[in-house]
């Protein structure tokens, strides 16, 4: 199968978004499941090939309905649960 | 983790974008950021809408990587009394403002402030920290 690609998404690329990266891949290494996480910024994100964009729910608008790729809108960047139960209801939705 | 000089604590601030303002200033102080970058993050703020509101209470505030950064740091102050940024995760009693040279090379030590945050108490303990030294004490704790 070929790698899953998640993209977290914020302003720049390097602030809020690094944050939700590094909580993404804790939630997949503590459930052993494999994918690439990498940061993305909201003016070029839609052109990154990926397989789902997590993004803060306020940012959300700005992409809805501009890309067929999977969106998963954030609340709480800093909630492992909700972190947790999203991530692993895009994992999977692949299978 | 965040040198006690970027550190205020029960600070005064009339609206969202003075307490920007404030946390900025710590940067500059520091010489870490110019004051157009302070600049840059209250835009920022109008441009993109509250989503640096990341978490209940808390604002992640930064720019873009420029030459306006001189060096990557962190400063972090709490409020006397929470301003709103007209998000779902307001009030705000925490800002904490950040700058980085080129995007990158500011991970690992976010990595470890982000661990700090993710325990479920730091935010309650950072709103109820009455001086420097107690929010300076909830960051270097392991």
């Amino acid at each position: 199968m070929e790698d899953i690609k998640i993209q977290t998404v914020c302003g720049f690329g390097c602030g809020s978004s690094l944050l939700l990266r590094m909580n993404i891949e804790e939630v997949l290494k503590e459930n052993n499941l494999k994918a690439t996480v990498f940061c993305g910024d909201l003016g070029t994100c839609l052109s990154q090939p990926c397989d789902a964009i997590f993004i803060s729910e306020e940012l959300w608008s700005r992409i809805e309905g501009r890309t067929t790729v999977t969106i998963v809108p954030i609340k709480n960047f800093m909630d492992k649960k909700e972190i947790t139960t999203k991530t692993m209801e895009f994992m999977n939705s692949l299978n | 983790m965040i040198k006690k000089e970027n550190i205020q604590a029960k600070v005064k601030a009339k609206d969202w974008s003075d307490a920007i303002q404030i946390a900025g200033r710590l940067l500059e102080i520091s010489e870490s950021a110019t004051h157009r970058y302070t600049k840059a993050m209250i835009t920022a703020v109008k441009d993109l809408g509250p989503y640096m509101v990341i978490t209940p209470n808390f604002a992640f505030v930064h720019a873009a990587p420029s030459e306006e950064v001189k060096k990557n740091d962190v400063a972090l102050i709490t409020l006397d009394k929470p301003v709103l940024f007209g998000s779902r995760n307001d009030p705000v009693y925490i800002i904490m403002a950040i700058c980085s040279k080129d995007g990158k090379s500011h991970m690992n030590s976010l990595a470890q402030i982000a661990n700090i945050l993710m325990q479920e108490n730091t935010i309650a303990k950072l709103i109820e920290a009455k001086n420097v030294e107690e929010i300076f004490n909830i960051f270097e704790k392991k």
